[in-house]
């Protein structure tokens, strides 16, 4: 049986996909095979992080509705061969989905994966319930700031009320925390909260810190998950991200400003790759 | 001032109503009613068909001691009608509640004719489904505390943003923490061992003797009994410290605790 992980956070724009492409691509290397469900259905965006969007001829909704086999649909990443995508359409809206059919889906994607993630869309609607309902973990992506750590309480209140395992009354989803777009030297002015605040009110294990970064919009654009770019702290923040899941006891990095650029980069406001 | 719910054809609301309390002072029927029938007998008309709760607290006797039977029909011989029970003894109760005479619970949560501490527990413990007064449809989830012995919602899990829990006829402890944009209401107290970052609402039904306590006291809303502070307007209070709110007269109360 795949272990089914939600990626998700509430608020949008925090990086959710982007952390569903970097995780997913991260369990692959370490030869887990991994299939990553983009749930975002009309505003797909997961190919494009994972450099796949011009290889997509089927879609969820065309497996859902008996268009296309799932096998069709899936598409092999070239870099890592354990892993797939399973894009979402880009033409439908969110009712093309049906739990019955996503259910389909996650059942015939177990039989061949360790691995599923759901890449879960913003809001808290039914893209957002949909993606979350089938998981068995969930990584719950916030931002240092107020209103993206108010919108992760939400959805762990959805996630323990609204999910399979909820009204099935299993063990509850397994909930992780993961920081992102995490400024340091920000949070030392100030400007940022903290990590101690976000876990305070949050409540819930911290799986890694991802710090901002540039390299992540770099990545994005070209197609190619951080994790795969061996010189960006956010890729290696993503690596122990990722060992930590799978058990690895490994120390929190990149928490503390950059010293190494110098009091001269520092003065210059030097940013970290 | 007895609240209670009457079945409609189709749907069940929650009303309230004023109702008169016979308070018994003698256990025995054939000394209460001959006298009730005088005094009806001088305001004729006045009591006709109306229904009357028959108050415990007063009554110095042993439950097996008290006719309730023998006072049900009495009662409508005179054509009064009795709905119910309120105060007295759990055995007291019991045994009206065995003669067709359910207990019933005040809109504020404690019994008008009996003593606040002792009742409220013990309320608790004997309410009956059908007996119970009903409170204003809530809209959160509600524990069922009967037969548990118990009158305290107890809440282990982080309350979250957009999560409401509704403690009702009850207190409510919560153990972890009410984050910003939770909502925790109780009839009665309301005992946070955590940070209080969203709201409390002690006292739902209108016990001003309700109270909130917080360990970390740093609340977006405060109300007991229907008086409430929002967040702007506890510039005095001592945020993030432990304490107890409370409400003496109409002015509400914080107070560090420890």
């Amino acid at each position: 049986m795949a272990e089914v992980i939600v990626v998700t956070s509430g608020k949008g724009g925090v990086g959710k996909t982007t952390t569903s492409a970097a995780f997913a691509t991260g369990l692959a290397q370490r030869n887990k095979k991994t299939v990553v469900i983009d749930f975002d259905v009309g505003l797909r965006n997961l190919d494009l992080i994972m450099g796949v969007e011009r290889r997509v001829v089927f879609d969820i909704v065309n497996v859902i509705q008996g268009e296309a086999r799932l096998n069709q649909a899936l598409i092999r990443d070239k870099r890592v061969d354990t892993l797939s995508i399973l894009p979402a359409s880009q033409t439908r809206d969110k009712d093309a989905l049906t739990k019955e059919g996503v259910q389909q889906i996650i059942e015939e994607l177990s039989k061949e994966f360790d691995y599923i993630l759901c890449d879960s869309p913003a809001g808290i609607e039914k893209g957002a319930l949909l993606a979350l309902y089938f998981a068995d973990q969930a990584i719950v992506v916030t931002n240092p700031e107020v209103s993206s750590v108010r919108d992760s309480d939400r959805i762990l209140g959805v996630l323990q009320s609204k999910s399979k395992r909820a009204e099935d009354k299993r063990e509850k989803v397994k909930e992780h925390l993961l920081v992102t777009r995490y400024d340091p030297g920000r949070v030392e002015r100030g400007e940022m909260l903290k990590l101690d605040d976000i876990q305070e009110i949050l409540a819930i294990p911290l799986l890694g810190v991802i710090p901002e970064s540039e390299s992540v919009l770099r990545a994005s654009n070209t197609g190619m998950p951080v994790i795969l770019d061996p010189e960006s702290t956010a890729g290696q923040a993503y690596k122990d991200t990722v060992g930590r899941f799978l058990g690895e006891n490994l120390p929190h990095r990149f928490l503390d400003p950059a010293k190494k650029g110098g009091l001269f980069k520092r003065l210059f406001g030097g940013r970290t790759a | 001032m007895t609240q209670q719910s009457l079945p409609e054809t189709f749907r069940l609301r929650a009303s309230n109503f004023n109702l008169l309390v016979l308070r018994l002072l003698d256990p025995r029927p054939d000394a209460v009613l001959p006298s009730l029938s005088d005094q009806f007998r001088r305001a004729p008309g006045f009591l006709r068909f109306a229904p009357i709760v028959v108050g415990l607290s007063d009554l110095v006797a042993a439950p097996e001691e008290v006719d309730f039977r023998g006072l049900i029909e009495g009662l409508h011989a005179l054509e009064i009608v009795p709905v119910g029970t309120t105060g007295g003894s759990p055995a007291m109760r019991q045994a009206a509640q065995a003669a067709g005479l359910p207990p019933l619970r005040t809109s504020g949560g404690k019994d008008e004719d009996g003593p606040v501490e002792q009742a409220r527990p013990q309320a608790q413990a004997q309410v009956q489904p059908v007996a119970v007064a009903a409170a204003p449809a809530p809209a959160a989830p509600v524990v069922d505390f009967r037969g548990t012995g118990r009158a305290a919602m107890l809440v282990t899990d982080p309350v979250r943003a957009g999560q409401r829990i509704y403690a009702e006829g009850a207190d409510m402890v919560v153990t972890t923490t009410v984050n910003p944009g939770a909502e925790v209401l109780a009839d009665g107290n309301i005992h946070v061992y955590g940070a209080l970052r969203g709201r409390a609402i002690a006292g739902a039904q209108g016990d001003t003797s309700a109270r909130v306590f917080a360990l970390n006291f740093d609340p977006e809303l405060i109300a007991i009994a229907g008086y409430y502070a929002v967040r702007d307007g506890l510039g005095h209070a001592p945020i993030g410290k432990p304490v107890q709110t409370r409400l003496e007269g109409e002015e509400m109360r914080f107070e560090k605790l420890g």
